[in-house]
């Protein structure tokens, strides 16, 4: 397969603590406009390993990076990387619905006005399209000054997609993002998935594994911290190499 | 059937008794709030606000320098108390979250907050008045920031601290700088309850005696100068109800009215803050 790269993990190994050796020696390519989903059972490492990619981890104390993950060239694991940048570039959605406490318009020009947007009708404009781009805007067009605590929980999900694809970041990482959610949310924010490619790389953690195989072309199956397999998500589901992998997504354990 | 009817009137004992305790505590309460209600509102005159106090002795004249002296006193005390308070909550729940320095400064405030407030006077003047060899505004205003700024501090603490930690993790993962997160997504989401924690420190102070009598004392005549004593209302209460002349008394009364009103209203509003907060 020759897909254009976007992420490059080069033997990544992550500690907390100091000492807790979260990731072991993971290496995997994240293709540019495609879905890659990481899956196993819980405290394998996969959200750990989602987390570097936007150094969510810098904001806890004694944790530890060994290794790479280039991105464009550039190792983004360096001391000398400019994390608020780099977010910038590289957003995140987590599991539970984090809107803030504002309104609706505000929760979306708020990362707008990070990157110094100041102009009221650019804001406005910019508010329509990541809201359209998100499929919430026909439920919140005349409530946008309403508090975003009164939408659903589905909605609150998607209203914080729209919010981190409001600053154009070019990978989305989706932290198990739909597992608080009812199974109609679910199938929107997983169509929405499939849409975004178009325009971001992706990377999910899920525990679902009927998601994975839906929304995702890549998967990565892990387990206490190594990276055991990672292939095409048809491969890994249909005729996985190894036999961990095997019994995983057959549901023999995990 | 027996066991049922002892069980009945173990029911009937233990409810009519902690009503009866209930009730005891509320007569004093209307009983206070009452009498001053109706001593009050018959010394209130408008003169009271407008006039200044004639000398002992004389008849009428009112308390307008000791209105003023408590807005002023009150006002400065919040000006220097809520911005350490805020800011050292800010700390605590932010910066210092978990550590043990966070949890020692944290528990010491839970104590200061039950220190005496004489204490707090006596100590003001030690630092404050002494030294400089006169009573002054600026100390009675300083005296009720110590008081106010532990509960403002505790409550900063603690209403930061409801705001959810993947709130925070949220704004960073957009970009955002830690002063920004704190300013622009924290302090909004946790707003109202500072406000009421400041509402009710407020409330909490106004009130209190001891520690201006040590420091800010009284003044007989209208001053606005903080650099001298300053007269305020709860001072003049305690010096007019002790004095011997009934005029003393019925002003004593009238500002004892006036007071409760503003501590009320206060209060009041800090709670329907906290009530309009969690209903959202």
């Amino acid at each position: 397969m020759t897909l254009p790269v976007d992420l490059e993990v080069k033997n990544l190994n992550f500690y907390y603590n100091g000492n807790a050796h979260a990731l072991r020696d993971i290496s995997l390519p994240v293709y540019k406009n495609r879905v890659t989903a990481l899956i196993g059972p819980s405290g394998c490492g996969k959200t750990t390993l989602l987390r570097c990619f936007n150094r969510m981890h810098d904001l806890y104390p004694r944790h530890r990076y060994e290794g790479e993950i280039l991105f464009e060239g550039r190792n983004i694991l360096s001391d000398k990387e400019d994390l608020i940048n780099l977010r910038g570039r590289i957003g995140m959605v987590f599991q539970k619905p984090t809107p803030f406490p504002m309104s609706i318009a505000e929760n979306i020009a708020y990362g707008l006005r990070l990157k110094g947007i100041k102009s009221r009708t650019e804001l406005s404009g910019r508010i329509e399209q990541a809201l359209k781009h998100a499929a919430l805007w026909n439920e919140v067009r005349d409530k946008l000054n309403n508090s975003a605590y009164d939408l659903s929980g589905g909605q609150q999900q998607r209203l914080v997609i729209a919010r981190a694809l409001a600053v154009e970041p070019e990978v989305l990482l989706f932290d198990e993002p739909t597992s608080a959610l009812d199974p109609i949310s679910t199938g929107k924010i997983e169509e929405l998935v499939a849409e975004l490619k178009q325009d971001v790389t992706i990377i999910i953690v899920t525990h679902n594994m009927q998601q994975a195989a839906r929304v995702s072309d890549m998967t990565g199956f892990m387990y206490l911290g190594d990276l055991v397999e990672f292939d095409t998500t048809e491969k890994i589901f249909t005729a996985p190499e190894k036999k961990q992998t095997d019994d995983y997504i057959t549901g023999r354990f995990g | 059937m027996k066991r049922e009817h002892y069980r009945k009137i173990i029911n009937y004992s233990a409810l009519s008794l902690s009503g009866l305790a209930a009730l005891a505590g509320l007569f004093w309460l209307v009983f206070i709030l009452g009498d001053v209600l109706v001593h009050g509102i018959g010394a209130l005159r408008f003169e009271l606000f407008l006039q200044d106090p004639v000398p002992a002795g004389m008849t009428g004249g009112g308390l307008r320098n000791a209105f003023i002296g408590q807005l002023m006193i009150t006002f400065f005390a919040t000006l220097i108390g809520v911005p350490v308070g805020v800011l050292g909550g800010t700390f605590l729940a932010e910066y210092a979250r978990g550590t043990t320095f966070a949890r020692v400064i944290s528990v010491l405030s839970d104590i200061m907050v039950s220190v005496p407030s004489i204490v707090i006077g006596a100590f003001v003047y030690a630092v404050l008045v002494k030294p400089l060899h006169h009573f002054s505004g600026w100390a009675g205003a300083v005296a009720l920031a110590v008081i106010m700024i532990p509960v403002v501090l505790r409550t900063t603490e603690d209403m930061l601290t409801l705001v959810p930690w993947t709130v925070r993790e949220a704004a960073f993962a957009l970009g955002a700088p830690y002063y920004k997160v704190i300013l622009q997504v924290v302090y909004r989401g946790a707003a109202t309850g500072i406000l009421t924690g400041v509402l009710l420190s407020m409330a909490r102070v106004a009130g209190e005696t001891a520690p201006l009598l040590f420091t800010s004392f009284n003044n007989t005549f209208y001053s606005t100068d903080m650099n001298g004593p300053v007269a305020s209302l709860t001072v003049t209460i305690f010096q007019y109800a002790m004095g011997p002349y009934d005029d003393w008394h019925q002003q004593a009364w009238a500002a004892s009215f006036v007071i409760t009103l503003f501590i009320l209203m206060l209060t009041v509003s800090g709670r329907m803050l906290l009530k309009w907060r969690y209903k959202k």
